[in-house]
């Protein structure tokens, strides 16, 4: 395997590998393409669209919550029967609840944030020319587009969406008898989960076999950039948790379509009778779901803070404060996060003792997460910082992760969840920690490298503008909602108006449901500024922030293989800012310092598959990825 | 003009616009009216036993100033935006004439940051004041609940500690290293010292919370070894969309029950042989209905469709002529005998697990024992004041969650598993009443979503009395036996042994 450990003088010269160009035509390029950039730029617009479809749901259905007894004869327009004189039919809200959770969670913030970022930046990043399967890569990004067109295609069926939450958690999901969602919507929704997990395992395959292999020379392991230590870590655990959720959602399809009981037992359904199924347990659904779901949400996560360390870094032009920590922290985050599925079901009947161990392990991830939130504060200090808007955004992040990050102390404790469980303390809770707080990761990172991606900068103004009205959005929208769960309020309730004891909360709705239309109008400023500049933004400069790391160094034009000439060699770590022994505040990893040997020595893994992915195999390359585990440390 | 400028007062203007018509439209929904309205809408979906929503209560000057302040909030942060817009459009000019313009909209954001942080903790201390009021804390109605509370006191505290500082940092140094092109930024990559410091105060701390937490968790799920003594047991049953209440009867046993029994006379499938004897009939009745519907499938059924079809063809009536070329095609291609065939199928299922039970001694005698003829069913839970109390759950169809905020209470109702919370009430809906409020009731909500009415699926649960308890038994119905005159029911119980042996058996409820 010629992508082995090598001695990294014996790669110095592959520039002439590149002399052909394919001839290129509408559809390889901007439709079929292989190219890891135009790849990330499908799945950000994929993305942005499926974000503008997530949040017009919740808009549409925050007016159901906060004027329970209006119409608005424009929701009958735009939904017919689901809408009959301008009120949501309560079927019709849970499903917009449900794909709402679903399109942010998986389409929004694993696809569209990971699957834009990873894919932009891991070879950009770490010195490759594409990723390591290029043909792989498109298969994932056209798997999800397939599955984003799948799960949008239930709003079509006569019977609705599905609609029994984002967590379909079966006999519910199981039964189309139980509620109407649980029928042809529901096995779309599970079809489109499934090519979700092919393309999502495709991706993550392709992230790992890439940063562990094709590096280029003196990119070490410990110089790598946190953005792609925390992609990689997010493949690592998409690969390791996604499969199980394949097994749970198979599982259930059994159930619904061939008779079987794995999740069903001792069931009487209205107008039906009793059922055959027995012996089955819904509990066991919960498991294999949440043995996904707990990891999922630092899949959401972690690219966000990669990201935020990224931008935190640059733009307060420090080196982030303790880079190992970081990767520390990362690593620990990864590892426990496997192991604390069970703080979501410490009510559901099983064993109190499972419940203390899980609520152990999920206290312990606390500690890694004060650990980044402090080392971020430490960057920022005496920093000399620029207000980019993706520096707005990383900020932002970070005060949306200390929010949403305390209230997950309270959930993770099984004695108090007891009480918060399934109430607005926990939809206050994750969409501060995992929603709000990722979204703006994924902001920050669209605002960082929009000029690399598209060669033009965004406006800075409206950036700006579309920051502050955001965060103010989010804090008036999420905050209120703590206390709303501490009184008593129950999530996934349709209507308040019929329990007096929750009128209180009435004008703290209409509050909520103001601020989160506030927040709407908001992105369309994005949405302005966003498409308005990728055809007529001022030209950025190659390196318009003046960054250290590798990605600025291949000059405005997107070419296949990234490079015109060599692959630079890197000589550093990549937060080399403000140096003391330089008049300039940064210092690219790719720069040649003063006194600092010619080449970077020691075994370094590198593999240069050639940009078209003809020189090595995608095979070879993912399983030499296995041998460099192995030699990770020496690196 | 530049147009940027021109483009961001146009969004000014049409914030202003969508302001005005939110209130607008707010103004017309004082919330004093939502209870006519809601009442005189038509809702299908929505139960009988219907709680109007309370006008009284919707009127408080508290809650008017409330909603005032609210809106005001909502003002202040419009206006907010506008001034930024403004300034940062100012600095663009600016950025024009000096060519520094990352200085100045720096500034703008830098102050910006600042500004953020004193609102921002004025609003959250403004939350804490007022909406804090209204939590459940401190005020619970469950013994546990009081461990509870303080558990939460602590979390609370020192979250809240953490908060302020943590934010208060961070806003402050965006506000204090704002970018000045004469300065430079301290190359401060790591200090181990500090690293292992704030790593060590937060384990530490959560090493606190997580002990409490387990002394509190066990003390809570292992209730009844903490509490040696009698429990009065009542299963609680939820179904799509309500609950029901079983309470022993005279002999102070829950008798079996199984969703195999359920029929429209026996709601919760009690093992009481006379109505399985006629469940059975009835089951053999429906198959053999479906046998002939199958039949007569593609003759009499299909051209009694088509009449009916072209009867209501006939009156213009095309919503039933939808749903019944709905019926049509199903039994053309085949639907409907699926559907039938699968009937036939379940049922028979459900006849040969009924038959099991019956014709296996052992089963049959401790299936069908007389515990089950004399238990009462109620619509609502009375439980009495300090007395241990053991809800043991049962679904009929999907997953529900039984929860009891004032009790800081609540558990899954799985079906196929049983599940059970134990607690002690502590304060009587008359004491309540006195805390809360006249109107205050305490309530078993559904959280776990079940469907389409799943907000509305709640259970008054009273606190009163033992003797109150007793008397208010006497008045429920016993489906099963002709209530005994005069006898003197004693209260429901099991002792907690026997409990806990019996959760392995699955329907068996004693
Ligand atoms: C536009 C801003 C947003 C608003 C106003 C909003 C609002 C809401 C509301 C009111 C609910 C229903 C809560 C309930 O009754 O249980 C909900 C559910 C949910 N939202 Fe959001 N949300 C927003 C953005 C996001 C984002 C960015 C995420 C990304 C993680 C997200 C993920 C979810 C999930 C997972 C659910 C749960 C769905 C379920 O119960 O099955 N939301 N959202
Ligand atoms: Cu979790
Ligand atoms: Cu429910």
């Amino acid at each position: 395997m010629s992508t082995a450990t090598i001695d990294s003088h014996a790669v110095g010269h592959h520039g002439d590998a590149h002399g052909h160009h394919h001839k290129e035509t509408f559809i390889t390029k901007y439709i079929f393409s292989t190219d890891h950039k135009m790849i990330s730029k499908q799945y950000l617009i994929t993305g942005i669209i499926m974000g503008c479809l997530g949040m017009g749901m919740s808009l549409l259905f925050r007016l159901q919550l906060a004027w329970p007894d209006e119409t608005f004869p424009f929701l009958e327009s735009l939904l017919g029967k689901w809408a009959k004189g301008g009120k949501l039919d309560p079927n019709y809200y849970m499903a917009l609840v449900t794909i709402h959770g679903t399109i942010m969670v998986f389409y929004v913030l694993t696809a569209g944030l990971s699957g834009t970022f990873s894919n932009l930046l891991i070879p950009l990043q770490c010195g490759a020319r594409d990723m390591a399967s290029p043909f792989m890569n498109m298969l994932s990004y056209w798997f999800f587009f397939l599955s984003s067109v799948v799960l949008m295609s239930s709003f079509f069926v006569e019977t609705g969406p599905a609609s029994s939450g984002w967590t379909v958690y079966p006999p519910l999901s199981a039964l189309s008898k139980a509620m109407p969602g649980s029928g042809v919507g529901t096995t779309l929704w599970l079809m489109a989960i499934v090519l979700f997990i092919v393309s999502a395992l495709l991706g993550g395959i392709n992230y790992i076999t890439t940063v562990l292999n094709m590096r280029t020379k003196g990119m070490s392991m410990n110089r790598l950039p946190l953005t792609i230590w925390a992609f990689f870590l997010t493949a690592v655990l998409g690969l390791l948790s996604f499969p199980v959720l394949l097994g749970a959602g198979l599982l259930l399809i059994f159930d619904r379509s061939f008779g079987t009981s794995f999740y069903l037992s001792d069931i009487h359904l209205n107008g039906v009778g009793a059922l055959t199924n027995s012996g089955g347990s819904p509990v066991l659904y919960q498991h294999l779901f949440w043995f996904l779901g707990h990891p999922e949400v630092y899949i959401i996560l972690m690219p966000a803070l990669g990201i935020s360390s990224e931008v935190i870094s640059t733009n307060a032009r420090k080196p982030i404060f303790g880079y190992t920590a970081m990767i520390i922290s990362l690593l620990g985050i990864s590892f426990l996060s496997f192991i604390v599925w069970g703080h979501h079901m410490f009510i559901t009947g099983m064993n109190p003792f499972l419940g203390t161990m899980f609520m152990y392990v999920t206290l312990i991830i606390a500690v890694p997460s004060a650990v980044k939130t402090f080392n971020y504060l430490a960057t920022l200090w005496k920093g000399n910082i620029r207000f980019t808007p993706a520096m707005l955004f990383a900020i932002g992040l970070v005060s949306l992760f200390i929010s949403g990050g305390l209230t997950g102390i309270y959930l993770g404790n099984a004695a108090l969840d007891i009480q918060l469980h399934d109430s607005y303390f926990v939809v206050a809770h994750f969409h501060l920690v995992m929603g709000s707080a990722s979204i703006f990761g994924m902001f920050a990172g669209i605002y960082h490298w929009f000029p690399k991606m598209y060669g033009r900068m965004m406006n800075k103004t409206l950036g700006s503008l579309h920051f502050w009205l955001t965060f103010i959005s989010a804090y008036l929208v999420f905050f209120p909602m703590h206390f709303m769960g501490l009184a008593g309020v129950p999530r996934r309730y349709y209507q308040f108006s019929l329990i007096p004891e929750f009128g209180i909360w009435m004008d703290v709705n209409v509050l909520i449901t103001v601020a989160a239309w506030l927040g709407g109008v908001a992105q369309l400023l994005f949405i302005y500024n966003f498409f308005y500049s990728i055809f007529k933004g001022p030209v950025a400069s190659t390196n318009p922030w003046e960054s250290n790391t590798l990605e600025w160094s291949t000059g405005l034009k997107h070419i296949h293989g990234n490079w015109e000439g060599d692959i630079p060699t890197v000589y550093r770590g990549p937060h080399e800012y403000s140096r003391p022994d330089r008049e300039l505040d940064y210092f690219p990893q790719y720069e040649k310092g003063n006194g600092e040997p010619e080449h970077y020595h020691g075994p370094v893994t590198v593999a240069d598959t050639s940009y078209d992915g003809k020189k090595e195999k995608a095979s070879t390359v993912f399983f030499s990825s296995f041998a460099h585990l192995f030699a990770l440390k020496r690196a | 003009m530049n147009t940027i400028f021109k483009k961001t007062l146009k969004f000014a203007l049409a914030l202003v616009v969508i302001f005005t018509a939110a209130t607008l439209l707010t103004d017309s929904v004082d919330i004093s009216d939502v209870s006519t309205v809601h009442l005189k809408a038509e809702k299908p979906w929505v139960g009988a036993d219907e709680y109007a929503y309370d006008p009284g209560q919707a009127d408080t000057p508290e809650k008017a100033l409330a909603s005032k302040i609210n809106w005001t909030i909502l003002i202040f942060v419009i206006l907010m935006i506008l001034v930024l817009a403004n300034a940062l459009d100012i600095s663009k000019y600016t950025a024009k004439i000096t060519g520094r313009e990352t200085v100045n909209q720096n500034n703008v954001n830098k102050w910006v940051f600042l500004l953020f942080l004193i609102l921002g903790f004025a609003g959250v201390i403004w939350e804490y004041i007022n909406h804090g009021k209204l939590i459940l804390l401190n005020d619970s109605s469950s013994e546990h609940g009081v461990a509870y509370d303080s558990m939460f006191s602590i979390t609370l505290i020192l979250t809240s500690i953490v908060f302020f500082i943590t934010q208060f940092l961070l806003f402050i140094f965006s506000f204090l290293y704002s970018y000045d092109k004469n300065r430079k930024a301290l190359y401060y990559a790591h200090n181990n010292r500090l690293e292992i410091i704030w790593t060590f105060i937060p384990a530490v701390v959560l090493t606190i919370l997580v002990l409490r937490g387990h002394q509190t968790w066990k003390s809570v799920v292992y209730a009844e070894e903490y509490h040696k003594g009698k429990i009065n047991t009542i299963e609680v049953f939820a179904y799509q969309f309500g609950w029901k209440a079983r309470y022993a009867g005279q002999d102070g046993m829950l008798g079996v029950a199984d969703y195999k029994f359920i029929s429209g006379t026996n709601e919760l499938g009690l093992a009481v042989k006379s109505e399985v004897d006629a469940l059975l009939i009835e089951l053999k009745e429906q198959i053999a209905d479906d046998q002939k519907t199958i039949k007569n499938l593609n003759t009499t059924v299909l051209d009694g469709l088509m009449a009916d079809y072209a009867a209501a063809d006939g009156v213009k009536d095309y919503k039933s002529m939808e749903s019944i070329q709905k019926e049509i095609d199903a039994v053309k291609n085949g639907d409907r005998l699926d559907e039938l065939e699968e009937s036939i199928e379940r049922k028979q299922k459900q006849i040969e697990r009924i038959l099991a039970i019956q014709n296996d001694k052992k089963l049959f005698v401790s299936t069908f024992t007389p515990a089950s003829m004399d238990d009462i069913i109620a619509q609502e839970i009375h439980i009495a004041k300090d007395s241990l109390v053991t809800f043991n759950f049962r679904s009929k169809d999907i997953i529900h969650s039984a929860w009891l905020p004032h009790f800081r209470a609540q558990m899954n109702v799985v079906p196929g598993m049983p599940t059970k919370f134990t607690f002690r009430p502590t304060k009587t809906t008359a004491e309540a009443k006195k805390e809360f409020g006249p109107e205050f009731e305490y309530y078993l909500y559904c959280n776990k979503i079940c469907g389409v009415s799943h907000f509305n699926m709640k259970i008054k649960v009273v606190v009163e009395s033992q003797a109150e308890v007793d008397a208010w038994l006497k008045t429920q119905q016993t489906p099963f036996t002709k209530k005994p005159e005069a006898a003197p029911i004693p209260a429901i119980m099991s002792d907690s042994t026997q409990m806990t042996n019996d959760t392995l058996k699955r329907v068996a409820l004693r």
